[in-house]
């Protein structure tokens, strides 16, 4: 642990020297701007290993980084687009992707539509999640951004239709989106390693996303509520072992959503150093599994409390309270194999995780962050949340503690 | 009981009253390509804040911030109603989540004044008492003022040949009193060179705004730059 202590080290020092100035240049008279991101993360966990590391080694595995370009072509045409790649434990596994890349053309402050690669619009920060030094936290909370599932909501192939209205008689503004498009998950994120415990390999996994975010900014100053919904219609293809005769060799794989959808509800206060900030997430996940010959009902719901106080100039403190619960139901031939899971206090079906940060910003680039995490279960279902039983090969223990050391630069 | 008699006009003066921008520390400045002569404290937040690239006339804008100081801070308290590193949070947000682009951040009064003056739509902020050329400065219209109202027939100043010839320019500030039909009641030299103040006066008098339900007295900067 000594070792990976000190490489953490090492590279602060060296994000330290990174020359973090924005750059820009001219293409046709307009200014191209470019800018760009990394962070470094090492957890340590006392009992279970957490998302796919080895943490209760002490895992450095925990990597991510992505640069953009954007472009003011008119005053209202707005063009960019930006890669992102990340290794997490085994997840990720350094395969770039392109995070966004989208032209934007706003005719009106209430009417702008997007189109390309766009962030999926859900809650306060899904489309934000991978750009640590925007949050207090080093991993925001698990139970409504599972950083593990990262790609089942991060972005679409299709269009945003967005704007936002200033209210009369002074009652603030509503700001709304409403988008389509194609979601595509790769192959080295969660759900996909989680189902390779069983000898089913995807090929591809993605289908139709479709939803909208309407949030109000009060005319109380500082105070925000939403709301979020998104439908989806997912197949996923690939090879698998018969459970019932696994001498019978790889077959092929098929499932799809009978049902795919998530309402999300937040709010968020901030005034002055103080902010505060709570979520609900409610996930339905019908799915037919093997070809359609079994079904697979998954229902999560998940909140977070939040709060953060920012002490001095470069020094902010938070802590939250993140509640994640699921329940699971099997249909058809495999539910033989694969018990229901339906009672939320049982730690395979829950997770309660109370979390303190010190963010320490060393400066308008670069921050460290200082984190503990006491997780009440483990969550594991056939949807997962940040515990596998692969890197688990002993079984879960009902608790765990975990300490994240992050830091990131950003330009 | 008397001063009760009052209460009316002082309302109607917070209701419908413009301000200077300089009131509260800072002004607000504009390259000269900007129409509007003010803005509404709405609308430059919304700028600010990279919501509109646009003010209601149509004038593009693009916001210069200062990296520091006394007057970006009382910028942002005032106007943004955000501190210093929650705005750059929100600009960073925007930049990579590709919904928008980082402003150009200055480190002086001095620079913002020579940027803005020299880029098409700029606008900034800075220190009310800093003597400015070459910018014009927006009025800021505070909450409740008749933001429909705006300038509708223009006239420009002579600029008188001498004075350019021997390259003497310099921004003429009038106050400026509108009827409520919205043409130029009178017009009173607030600063600036006796002969520009002469010939500004001359054409301001013929400015024609949008009508509204009440007087309104709008403080305008006409700058004259020997040096076009």
């Amino acid at each position: 642990m000594r070792r990976r202590i000190v490489e953490l080290a090492l590279m602060c020092l060296c994000a330290g020297q990174i020359g973090v100035q924005a750059q820009e240049f001219k293409v046709f008279d307009r200014t191209v701007q470019f800018h760009g991101f990394a962070s470094q993360g090492f957890v340590y966990t006392d009992q279970n290993n957490w998302l796919t590391m080895h943490s209760s080694q002490g895992s450095g595995a925990f990597t991510d980084f992505g640069a953009n370009a954007s472009m003011q072509v008119t005053d209202k045409l707005r063009v960019g687009a930006q890669f992102y790649d990340r290794n997490l434990g085994n997840l990720g596994e350094w395969h770039p992707s392109l995070d966004w890349a989208f032209a934007d053309y706003r005719f009106k402050p209430w009417l702008g539509i997007r189109g390309g690669k766009v962030k999926t619009a859900l809650g306060l920060y899904n489309d934000t999640q991978d750009l640590d030094f925007l949050h207090t936290f080093a991993l925001l909370p698990q139970s409504i951004y599972p950083t593990d599932l990262r790609d089942a909501t991060i972005a679409h192939l299709g269009g945003d239709i967005y704007g936002s209205v200033s209210l009369r008689h002074h009652l603030g503004t509503i700001s709304y989106t409403a988008y389509a498009g194609h979601r595509s998950d790769s192959m080295h994120s969660g759900y996909p390693y989680l189902l390779s415990q069983h000898q089913t390999y995807f090929d591809t996994y993605g289908g139709l996303q479709y939803g909208g975010d309407l949030r109000w900014n009060t005319p109380v100053s500082g105070f925000l509520v939403g709301a979020s919904r998104m439908n989806e219609d997912i197949t996923g293809k690939g090879l698998t072992i018969n459970p019932f005769n696994p001498g019978a060799g790889l077959l092929p794989y098929s499932e799809f959503s009978k049902a795919d959808w998530t309402n999300q509800f937040y709010g968020e206060y901030a005034a002055g150093k103080l902010r505060i900030d709570a979520e609900y997430r409610r996930y339905v996940r019908d799915q037919l599994i093997f070809g359609g010959t079994s079904a697979n009902l998954t229902d999560v719901r998940g909140w977070y409390v939040a709060g953060a106080y920012r002490v001095a100039k470069r020094l902010e403190f938070g802590s939250y309270y993140s509640c994640y619960a699921i329940t699971s139901v099997i249909w058809g031939p495999l539910a033989a194999l694969a018990p229901n899971q339906t009672d939320t206090s049982l730690p395979a079906n829950h997770i309660y995780d109370q979390v303190v940060t010190a963010r320490i910003d060393l400066n308008k680039f670069w921050n460290i962050k200082i984190e503990g995490h006491f997780m009440d279960g483990y969550g594991n279902s056939t949807y997962p949340d940040g515990f596998y039983p692969q890197v688990n090969l002993q079984g879960f223990k009902p608790n765990t503690n975990a300490l994240v050391l992050k830091t990131s630069v950003n330009f | 009981m008397k001063s009760y008699r009052l209460l009316p006009l002082v309302a109607a003066v917070v209701m419908f009253g413009s301000v200077h921008a300089s009131a509260g520390g800072v002004k607000i400045v504009a390259n000269p390509s900007v129409r509007a002569d003010s803005i509404t404290a709405a609308e430059l937040r919304s700028v600010f804040l990279a919501e509109k690239r646009s003010l209601r006339d149509g004038s593009h804008v693009e916001p210069v911030l200062a990296k520091s100081g006394m007057a970006h801070e009382a910028f942002l308290k005032r106007y943004i109603g955000k501190s210093d590193d929650v705005l750059q949070t929100h600009y960073r947000t925007l930049v990579f989540t590709g919904t928008g682009l980082m402003p150009k951040v200055l480190a002086s009064d001095a620079e913002i004044i020579h940027y803005v003056g020299k880029t098409k739509g700029a606008i900034g902020y800075v220190d009310s008492d800093l003597p400015v050329e070459g910018v014009k400065i927006l009025t800021i219209l505070q909450a409740g003022a008749n933001t429909e109202r705006r300038l509708i027939t223009r006239v420009e100043p002579e600029y008188p040949d001498t004075l350019q010839r021997l390259r003497i320019g310099g921004t003429v500030r009038l106050s400026v009193t509108v009827s409520p039909k919205g043409s130029v009641d009178s017009v009173q030299v607030l600063g600036g060179n006796p002969i520009l103040s002469e010939s500004a006066l001359k054409a301001v008098k013929q400015w024609v705004y949008t009508a509204s339900p009440s007087q309104t007295t709008i403080e305008v900067s006409i700058p004259f730059n020997p040096r076009p």
